[in-house]
């Protein structure tokens, strides 16, 4: 094939004009030596993206291997969630009946609402510590602000096992019994830095001048803050949000490492059931709880453009006001 | 009130909060690290360096070399699996780059342990493949699967792979595809224009990559106590072990200690690489 082509445009981004592939070697030489057509914007419409040979077909092939070996598993599982059988090899048909008997469990139905309250509460608690935190990092230039950044970054990269050690010997060594309690408390101490990161992003984009037009008419502080800065953040905290949330909802090893006897978390609760054999109920928890973390990450992502929009509509309707 | 002193406020519950709840953690971890336990299994203060020198016991090394060699192994397998991937995707997505990056962060929103159960249940005696073999024929006795390195890496490899994808994925996207062709244009075999045009541009990403997956990898204790068996067994499962079933926290909190000490060697390392390598690009 020729590999060396000279004299080809460059930085052209639009698709290649489709050529017929099917002659195949002859055909592509036939189809490279058609004279090129001025395209749409009036410029020579050239081939930039490379063309089949550096496109090797097993590319092609790695990828489609990959994307069903990492959906196989998941669907598999959200499958014989519906088995009729006990069965893990044969489908038996169609039935509910793991997910009656998941409801109908008294300790399960405990660990689903412990789960619950867990995530909002670490939800509404990281949410607002690390609103603030972002707020301060942001705009308070002093000596210690380059400290509390390093403390703030170390919990995203320090590993669960770690936090979940540190979080245990914590709780023992005041003397504070291991409960539901002491989940929220580790969870909400390892979302903080999630929510910060994530709010600052927003907030560093802001513009300044804002502020300080509000500042220069007479708000207060709270009332800027209210009123300028919030109303901007706010998609960004709502996302935040809900991705804690989430992260919470499925949080294992570190409600492992702090919780107490009853009610324990869902996660832990699935990892005791599992190291005692493979149970079809299993799979119908796992359904269930990929539905609640996919609604909460949907929604994240859905919502800062529905609320970016009219948050956006509002400022600029009051300026032009 | 200034702005300054007024953000200061605002930022110091959050601050105090992770000081209190993490940096204080890590302080009382260090300090039983070199505790002792009493008759009931109680940790207290004392000073025992016995725990650190415990640590290179040959009933325990080997685990720790293993955890290391196991996370090596699931970066190396990551990065060869996951290359091509991102490659693909950044070069030769076309419209549909955006759907197969969702593709590949989608699996993350289902849980981890969920995510490893699935192997166990596809993978164990009576599971999926064995059934599927046994129907064919091709086997009498179920084939074992679980319990063997294999398996545990495969799970890390399954667990973390998107974060290899995904920065890998970015540099090749930030990379001007134009210097590729430039490579082919003078005379550069596909090997050559990859080995001195392509991956020097994303050798930073997929050192990013590798410490994403690294991290996690090298404490987890899920897919090696699934999966796995006690042969197979990480640093994460003789920590967990210390605090569930041996009751020894001192020497769970001085494995923990040297875990985190090494892992913070290992990022100072990648921030300094990573350092550099944004500053020769301003250069």
């Amino acid at each position: 094939m020729a590999r060396y082509r000279i004299g080809r445009l460059r930085g052209d981004k639009r698709p290649p004009t489709p050529v017929p592939r099917a002659a195949g070697e002859g055909g592509e030489a036939a189809a490279r030596d058609s004279r090129p057509r001025p395209g749409p914007s009036g410029r020579v419409d050239r081939v930039s993206r490379p063309r089949d040979f550096d496109r090797p077909r097993f590319l092609r092939l790695v990828v489609a291997v990959f994307l069903v070996w990492t959906f196989a598993p998941i669907a598999i599982v959200i499958l014989f969630s519906f088995n009729a059988g006990r069965s893990l090899q044969n489908f038996d048909g169609f039935s509910t009946q793991w997910y009656s008997e998941f409801f109908a469990n008294p300790q399960l139905r405990e660990s689903l609402y412990a789960s619950l309250g867990i995530a909002v509460a670490t939800m509404i608690v990281a949410t607002i510590l690390g609103t603030m935190l972002a707020y301060g990092l942001v705009r308070a230039r002093n000596r210690l602000s380059p400290v509390t950044n390093v403390i703030m970054l170390v919990p995203l990269v320090v590993p669960e096992i770690v936090a979940g050690v540190t979080a245990l010997l914590l709780f023992t060594q005041v003397g504070m019994e291991l409960s539901v309690t002491t989940i929220i408390l580790a969870h909400i101490t390892f979302s903080i830095s999630f929510v910060t990161v994530i709010v600052r992003g927003r907030l560093s984009a802001l513009n300044r001048e804002v502020e300080e037009a509000a500042l220069d008419l007479g708000a207060t502080r709270t009332q800027t803050l209210r009123l300028i800065v919030l109303p901007e953040l706010w998609p960004a905290i709502v996302a935040a949000a809900l991705i804690i949330f989430a992260l919470s909802f499925d949080d294992f090893v570190l409600s492992f490492f702090t919780t107490g006897e009853t009610p324990q978390p869902l996660p832990v609760r699935i990892y005791s059931s599992i190291r005692f054999g493979v149970t079809p109920t299993i799979n119908a928890i796992g359904t269930l709880m990929l539905v609640v973390s996919v609604t909460a990450i949907a929604i994240a992502l859905a919502l800062p453009r529905v609320l970016g929009r009219r948050g956006g509509g509002v400022l600029i309707g009051r300026d032009a006001a | 009130m200034s702005e300054r002193r007024f953000a200061g406020l605002v930022l110091l519950p959050g601050a105090a909060w992770l000081v209190l709840l993490f940096v204080v953690p890590l302080g009382i971890t260090l300090a039983i690290s070199f505790g002792v336990t009493d008759e009931l299994g109680n940790a207290l203060y004392a000073w025992n360096p016995e725990n650190y020198e415990r640590i290179l016991d040959p009933l325990f090394a080997p685990i720790l070399l293993r955890s290391v060699g196991y996370a090596a192994a699931t970066v190396l397998l990551c990065m060869l699996i996951g290359y091509p991937i991102a490659y693909y995707i950044a070069r030769f997505g076309g419209r549909y780059k955006y759907l197969l990056v969702a593709l590949v962060v989608l699996p993350f929103l289902v849980n981890y342990l969920i995510r490893i159960y699935a192997w166990t249940a596809i993978l164990s005696d009576e599971g999926l493949v064995n059934g599927i073999l046994a129907d064919a024929g091709m086997t009498d006795d179920a084939v074992r699967f679980l319990n063997t390195p294999w398996a545990v890496v495969g799970g890390l490899v399954y667990g973390y792979l998107a974060f290899m994808i995904l920065p890998i994925y970015a540099a090749l996207d930030r990379m001007d595809p134009t210097t590729i062709e430039a490579g082919k244009d003078l005379y550069g075999t596909r090997w050559q224009t990859f080995r001195h045009v392509t991956w020097p541009a994303t050798f930073q990403g997929v050192l990013a990559g590798s410490v994403l997956v690294f991290l996690p990898t090298v404490g987890d204790f899920v897919s090696a106590q699934l999966l796995g068996g006690p042969d197979t067994y990480m640093v994460g499962n003789l920590i967990q072990q210390q605090f569930f079933d041996a009751n020894n926290y001192p020497f769970g909190a001085a494995l923990t200690t040297v875990l985190m000490a090494f892992l913070l060697i290992f990022m100072a390392f990648y921030l300094r690489s990573a350092g550099r390598a944004a500053r020769e690009a301003r250069v």
